[in-house]
C-alpha cells in the first residue's frame, strides 16, 4: 500500500514536471532582442531571400533570423495575424499581400515609417506613386512600402497567331474569342488538350482578380465610396462573358472553375496547350526558361476590353512592413532599406523576375537591355485597378469568389449572382462596416 | 485484503485513487477545459482585430442561426460524418473478418492494409487530387484509354462529385484504423464459443450475428466514437482537395471557422468552433449510452 502511494506520488510529480516544462516553453524564446524577417512562398524564393540577407548581415553586422512561412498565402496570413494580434516583439519585418494592408493598419499592427524617411535614405517618392500613394499611405502616413509589383496581363502565342493569319494579339474581347475559336479548332486536330484561353477561375482569391479585370474591361467595377456596390449592368455583362467563355464558346476548359489557379494556368500554357493566358507578371520569366515549350514564341499585352471601355489590370504584389510592437525598429528599418535598395530590387528583377516598384530600376542600362516589355508594362501599370481597400476585404472577397464561381459552374445566372452577392455584401457591411 | 469494517484503510485507498487521477485531471484542465472555456468566452465578444472589442452576449450565436452558409456547412459536415463513418465501419468489419482468418501471408496483409493510415492526411489528399485531376488525373486517363469517354470528366466540378470524392478519399484513408481496432476486438473472443456454436450446427452468418457482434459491441462503439469525433472536425483533407468548393458546397464547419480566424474575426470563429465541440460532445455521449458501457463494466 505504501509502495503504491509512493508510486502515485512519483507519477504525479513527473506529470507536474512535464506540465511546468510545457508552460515554460514559450518563455524560452524571444528574451534577447533579435531581428526576425518573416517570409513565405515557394522554397526557392525563400532560399533567395536568405542569400540576400547574408549580404546585409555582412555589411551591417546585424543578425537577421529568417522565419520561414508556408507557401500558401492564406496560411502566411494566418501566421501573421496570430503573431501580431498577440503583440509580441516578433515578427519585426514581414511581407504582406497588398490586400492585407488595410486590415493590418486598422488593427494597429504596423509602425508608421514617416519618421525614418530622410533626404539620403529610402523615400516613397522613389516608387510608382500609383502604387505607394494608393496602397501604402493612409491618413497621410506611410505604413508599408512595395517589395515587388504584380499586375494581370495577357500572354499570347505569337507563332500560332501568325500561322493562322492574325497580325497581333486581340485588343477587344470579341477579337479574342474569334482568334481563340479558330486557332483552337485547328490545333485540336493534333492536340486534343489545346484550349483557346486559360485563366484563373477556381474558387480562391485569384478569381476576384480576374473578375475585377473582366468587369473593369467591360466598363464596370466595384465602387467603395460610402458602401460597396457591385450591382452594375456592366458587371452583369462581364460575368455573362466569363460564363460564355467556359460554357458557350468553350474556348476555356471545363476545369476553369474547379482547378485553374495561377500555376495550373501557367503550366498548361507553358506546355504549349493554350493560345492565350491571363496570368501575373511572374509567369514571364518561367515561360522563357530553357526547356519551356513556348520559349521565344510568346508575347505579352494588356488585357482586351469592350469597345468603348479600357484595358485593366488587377494590382497585386507584396509589401514590406514593420510591426508596431517590434523591439528592434531601427535595425528593422535598416533591413527594409536594404531590401528596397536599387541594387536589391534590381537583383530580384533579374534573378526572380519580380518587378520592382522603384522607378530608377527601369532606368538602369542593364535592366533596359535585358528585361523585355518595359514599355508595355508601363502601359499596363497605368491601367491598374485595386481590389476594394477595406479592412473586411476578406469577407467581401469570399462572397465574390463564391458567387462568381457558382455562376461559372452554371448554378446561377449572372443576374442572380450579382443580386445575391450585393445582398450578402450589404449584410457584411452592417456587421463590420462601423466601429 | 481490506475488510469492510476498517475505514482508515478505505480512506487511504480513496486518497491514493485521487492521487492517481490527479495528473489526468490536471492535464484535462490544462489542455481541454481551459482552451474550451477560452473559446466560450471569446465567442461572447466582438473580437475583430480592426474593431474595438465589445461584449455582445449571444449576438454571435444569433448571427450564426441566421447564417445560411453556416447551415450549409452543418448539413455538409453531418452528411459527411454519416456517410463516411458508416462506410468505414462496413469496410472495416469486412477487412477485419478476412484478416482474422488463418491464411498464409496474413501478417504481411495486415501490414499492407495499414498503409493508407500511415500516410499523412495532407499527403494522401494530394495523391487523391492527382487521381481526380481533370487534365492528367488517373481516373480520366483510365476512362479515356478504355474509350469510355471522349471528354474528360470534371470530378470535383459538381457538389455531388466533390462530396463523393471527399468520402472516397476519407474511407480509403481511415478504414485501416477501423480494421485494426475491430481486429483487436476479434482476438479477445474465446475460440471455444465458436467451436460450441459449430457443434450446434450454426453457419457462418449466424455465428457472426449471435457470437461475434454482441461480444465486440463495445469495441465497435469505441471505434465509431473515435472516427465520428474525427470526422466532425474534418479540415485538412477538404482544405487540400477541394478548398471547400465548388461554390462552398464542401465547406466543413472547421473550414468555415478557419476562414473567420484568417479574416480576423475571432469571436465568430470561436462561436463556430464551439458548435463543432458541442456536436462532437453530444455524439460522444450518445455513443457511450449506446455502448452501455456501465453495463459492460458491471
Amino acid at each position: 500500500m505504501q509502495k503504491a502511494a509512493c508510486g502515485a506520488m512519483g507519477l504525479m510529480a513527473s506529470f507536474l514536471v512535464v506540465i511546468v516544462l510545457f508552460a515554460a516553453l514559450p518563455g524560452c524564446t524571444g528574451d534577447a532582442p533579435r531581428l526576425t524577417f518573416w517570409v513565405g512562398g515557394a522554397p526557392q524564393e525563400v532560399d533567395y531571400w536568405e542569400q540576400l540577407v547574408v549580404g546585409f548581415e555582412k555589411d551591417t553586422g546585424i543578425d537577421v533570423e529568417i522565419i520561414r512561412q508556408p507557401a500558401a498565402t492564406e496560411q502566411r496570413k494566418q501566421g501573421l495575424v496570430i503573431a501580431l494580434e498577440s503583440g509580441r516583439p516578433d515578427p519585426d519585418v514581414f511581407l504582406m499581400d497588398i490586400i492585407w494592408i488595410s486590415q493590418f493598419v486598422q488593427s494597429d499592427w504596423l509602425a508608421p515609417l514617416d519618421s525614418c524617411f530622410g533626404e539620403n535614405s529610402l523615400h516613397p517618392r522613389q516608387f510608382f506613386p500609383s502604387v505607394v500613394d494608393r496602397v501604402d499611405r493612409r491618413n497621410n502616413r506611410y505604413y508599408a512600402l512595395p517589395a515587388f509589383l504584380d499586375v494581370g496581363l495577357l500572354y499570347y502565342r505569337g507563332d500560332l497567331l501568325q500561322r493562322h493569319g492574325f497580325t497581333g494579339p486581340p485588343a477587344t474581347w470579341d477579337a479574342l474569342v474569334e482568334q481563340a475559336l479558330i486557332v483552337q479548332a485547328a490545333e485540336r486536330r493534333e492536340n486534343p488538350g489545346f484550349n483557346g484561353f486559360v485563366w484563373q477561375g477556381a474558387q480562391y482569391e485569384g478569381l476576384v482578380c480576374t473578375f475585377l479585370e473582366f468587369i473593369a474591361t467591360h466598363g464596370g467595377g466595384i465602387s467603395i465610396d460610402g458602401t460597396v456596390n457591385v450591382s452594375l449592368p456592366a458587371n452583369e455583362k462581364a460575368l455573362q462573358f466569363m460564363q460564355d467563355l467556359v460554357r458557350r464558346h468553350r474556348v476555356s476548359p471545363a476545369n476553369t472553375y474547379t482547378e485553374m489557379k495561377e500555376e495550373e494556368v501557367r503550366r498548361g500554357f507553358q506546355r504549349g496547350n493554350a493560345l492565350f493566358e491571363r496570368n501575373w507578371l511572374y509567369a514571364w520569366s518561367l515561360h522563357q526558361r530553357p526547356g519551356s515549350a513556348v520559349r521565344g514564341s510568346i508575347g505579352l499585352a494588356p488585357l482586351p476590353h469592350l469597345p468603348g471601355a479600357e484595358t485593366a489590370a488587377t494590382l497585386g504584389g507584396w509589401h514590406l512592413g514593420i510591426s508596431k510592437t517590434s523591439d528592434v525598429k531601427d535595425q528593422a528599418w535598416k533591413l527594409v532599406e536594404f531590401l528596397l535598395s536599387h541594387d536589391t530590387q534590381k537583383k530580384l528583377l533579374m534573378k526572380l523576375g519580380w518587378y520592382s516598384c522603384r522607378r530608377d530600376v527601369y532606368q538602369d542600362p542593364e535592366v533596359q537591355s535585358q528585361v523585355a516589355n518595359i514599355e508595355t508594362l508601363q502601359q499596363i501599370v497605368n491601367h491598374a485597378v485595386s481590389r476594394p481597400d477595406l479592412p473586411y476585404y476578406d469577407h467581401i472577397s469570399r462572397i465574390l469568389q463564391r458567387y462568381v464561381n457558382d455562376c461559372l459552374a452554371g448554378k446561377h445566372s449572372p443576374r442572380e449572382a450579382i443580386t445575391a452577392m450585393q445582398q450578402e455584401i450589404d449584410r457584411i457591411e452592417e456587421i463590420y462596416g462601423s466601429p | 485484503m481490506a475488510a469492510p469494517d476498517q475505514p482508515p484503510e478505505k480512506n487511504e485507498e480513496a486518497r491514493s485513487a485521487w492521487l492517481f487521477n490527479l495528473p489526468l485531471v490536471l492535464l484535462t484542465a490544462a489542455f481541454i477545459l481551459i482552451p474550451v472555456g477560452g473559446t466560450l468566452v471569446t465567442s461572447l465578444f466582438r473580437d475583430v482585430t480592426y474593431l474595438p472589442d465589445a461584449f455582445v452576449g449571444l449576438q454571435n450565436y444569433l448571427r450564426l442561426a441566421a447564417d445560411l452558409h453556416f447551415w450549409q456547412s452543418m448539413r455538409f459536415t453531418l452528411l459527411f460524418v454519416a456517410v463516411s463513418v458508416t462506410l468505414e465501419l462496413i469496410f472495416g468489419l469486412v477487412f477485419a473478418l478476412l484478416l482474422n482468418e488463418a491464411m498464409p501471408g496474413r501478417g504481411l496483409l495486415r501490414v499492407i492494409v495499414l498503409v493508407p493510415w500511415i500516410i499523412p492526411i495532407a499527403v494522401s489528399a494530394r495523391i487523391w487530387e492527382l487521381i481526380y485531376n481533370y487534365e492528367f488525373g488517373l481516373f480520366n486517363f483510365l476512362l479515356q484509354h478504355l474509350d469510355l469517354t471522349q471528354q474528360p470528366v470534371n470530378w470535383l466540378g459538381s457538389s455531388a462529385g466533390a462530396f463523393a470524392a471527399i468520402v472516397i478519399s476519407d474511407v480509403w484513408k481511415t478504414t485501416p484504423f477501423m480494421t485494426i481496432i475491430l481486429l483487436a476486438g476479434f482476438s479477445t473472443i474465446p475460440q471455444d464459443l465458436y467451436r460450441q456454436a459449430m457443434v450446434d450446427g450454426t453457419h457462418f452468418l449466424q455465428r457472426f450475428i449471435h457470437v461475434t457482434l454482441p461480444l465486440i459491441r463495445p469495441v465497435i462503439v469505441v471505434a465509431l466514437l473515435f472516427r465520428t469525433i474525427d470526422a466532425v472536425r474534418i479540415f485538412d483533407l477538404i482544405y487540400v482537395l477541394t478548398g471547400g468548393g465548388p461554390g462552398g458546397a464542401t465547406t466543413s464547419l472547421s473550414l468555415y471557422s478557419f476562414q473567420y480566424y484568417v479574416s480576423g474575426d475571432f469571436g465568430y470563429g470561436s462561436c463556430i468552433s464551439l458548435i463543432v465541440f458541442l456536436i462532437a460532445g453530444l455524439l460522444a455521449v450518445s455513443y457511450i449510452r449506446l455502448g452501455k458501457f456501465s453495463e459492460v463494466l458491471r
